[in-house]
């Protein structure tokens, strides 16, 4: 799965049978630079994703993508983007990069 | 399948019950360079895969699906930690 950050949701006036009452986030998926920086910033290319956890605006979370995405429903569904976690904590220390000026105590 | 580099690790106390007990690790796809490429992923980890490890990922959720159950809503796992990888013409160095 992909890393993204909320950034609200879409409600539809009409959809195939399939997505009724299925809860649609937009998320925006995280760079590697982004993700290491910690400054809440996305830099992918905004997706549509079913939710069940209710995340908040903001908040980081895990996208499965794909045909997997529609395992948890019991039905044929058009989704094709899960949101399967919303992160507590994370590491990520990729090597080689020097720390960018500033960063410092940031965490 | 791909390989991929151990940059991180995650933990999440909400989310799909399927995934309750699992052990998640971020990492960064690779070239065949050894650059990494696209976004940073979440991958399933049963191996012991840590921080700096190359590891052998798969793309096909049939195997979440054997070791989670039916339903589980995910699709990379890391199936195997690499010790070498041997490539006698380098990508990118072919005249």
């Amino acid at each position: 799965m992909r890393l993204g950050l909320v950034r609200g949701h879409v409600v539809l006036s009409r959809g195939v049978p399939a997505l009724q009452g299925v809860r649609l986030l937009l998320v925006e998926p995280v760079t590697a630079e982004n993700l290491r920086a910690r400054n809440r910033r996305g830099g992918g290319k905004t997706l549509v994703v079913a939710d069940r956890l209710s995340p908040a605006a903001g908040q980081l979370v895990g996208i499965v993508e794909g045909s997997e995405a529609a395992q948890p429903f019991d039905v044929p569904t058009a989704v094709d983007a899960y949101c399967a976690l919303i992160v507590n904590e994370y590491t990520f220390e990729p090597p080689g990069v020097s720390e960018p000026d500033g960063a410092e105590g940031r965490g | 399948m791909f390989l991929a580099r151990i940059d991180g690790t995650l933990t999440a106390s909400r989310k799909d019950a399927r995934l309750d007990g699992v052990r998640f690790l971020i990492g960064q796809r690779l070239d065949g360079d050894g650059t990494t490429v696209g976004e940073p992923l979440v991958f399933l980890d049963r191996m012991g895969a840590g921080r700096g490890s190359t590891v052998l990922v798969s793309s096909d959720g049939t195997i979440a699906r054997a070791w989670l159950g039916e339903g589980v809503p995910a699709r990379l796992v890391v199936v195997g930690i690499v010790d070498r990888v041997s490539q006698p013409v380098a990508a990118g160095r072919v005249s």
